[in-house]
């Protein structure tokens, strides 16, 4: 499975074009089919390409949400 | 725009412009959907449409309602909607409630619409999250329009059995939150 740093990560923002990937607890979810991430924002306070663990407590939803997306890789 | 309450809001820590931008995307979606369920309710016939037609308008009236009274916060604190109407509907914060591909399943119907309503609790939990304790206007408004889509919810949940919630339809009157925001 690949693995992502930090600026690897980044380039999956959303946007021109790029994939919308995000970091859970060390998982990077492709969530580029998501409506809820068009344009790789999310709920204008969040954005692809970035680790979404510690803002995940704040949402309103819980981590389950994640289940349905597809795994592309670790987030190290 | 409402110098003085805007300044009061961004003094309390809200970022503003997000905060106008999410509710300017949560207007969106209630316009969108109140458009959708006009078409939804039409095509709930039968005996089992007939049987959620009544509800289903109730919520498609209080989806307008809420459309009517987020629009006045919006230029309240700077913002405005988009003068595109399509522009407009495609910044909606749920994804659109369509017509399930066959309009006589009920089951599909009922759906659409509950997961257009968890979408909507969804959004206004995150800005009552957002505002509470620093702007008290747009927390009172967002709780108001919580508290009927919360009940949206539970009325099409209970139609698919998930679970009793102990909400009965309205009697005769909508919008019992929210109301005092249309006077």
């Amino acid at each position: 499975m690949r693995k992502f740093t930090k600026e690897d990560l980044a380039q999956y923002n959303g946007r021109n074009g790029a994939s919308a990937f995000i970091a859970y607890r060390g998982t990077v979810y492709d969530l580029s089919d998501s409506f809820h991430w068009r344009s790789g924002v999310h709920q204008v306070l969040h954005n692809a390409g970035e680790d979404m663990t510690d803002s995940i407590y704040q949402a309103p939803h819980g981590e389950d949400l994640l289940k349905k997306f597809i795994v592309v890789g670790k987030f190290i | 725009m409402a110098k003085v309450a805007r300044e009061m809001v961004e003094r309390a820590g809200v970022n503003v412009n997000q905060l106008v931008e999410l509710l300017v995307k949560n207007a969106a979606a209630e316009l969108t959907t109140f458009y959708y369920y006009t078409i939804l309710r039409l095509n709930l016939i039968g005996l089992e449409g007939e049987g959620i037609k009544e509800i289903a308008e109730a919520a498609r009236i209080e989806d307008r309602n809420h459309f009517e009274a987020l629009v006045p916060r919006i230029y309240e604190l700077g913002g405005k909607l988009p003068e595109d109407m399509k522009a407009f509907h495609d910044i909606s914060a749920c994804p659109p409630a369509k017509l399930p591909a066959d309009p006589t399943d009920i089951k599909a119907m009922l759906t659409v619409l509950v997961e257009a309503e968890r979408c909507a609790v969804r959004g206004y939990t995150h800005i009552c999250n957002l505002t509470a304790g620093k702007d008290h206007r747009t927390y009172d408004l967002s709780l108001s329009i919580l508290q009927e889509e919360i009940e949206h919810e539970s009325w099409f949940s209970e139609f698919l059995g998930e679970g009793p919630s102990g909400h009965f339809m309205r009697k005769g009157e909508t919008s019992p939150f929210v109301s005092k925001y249309l006077r």
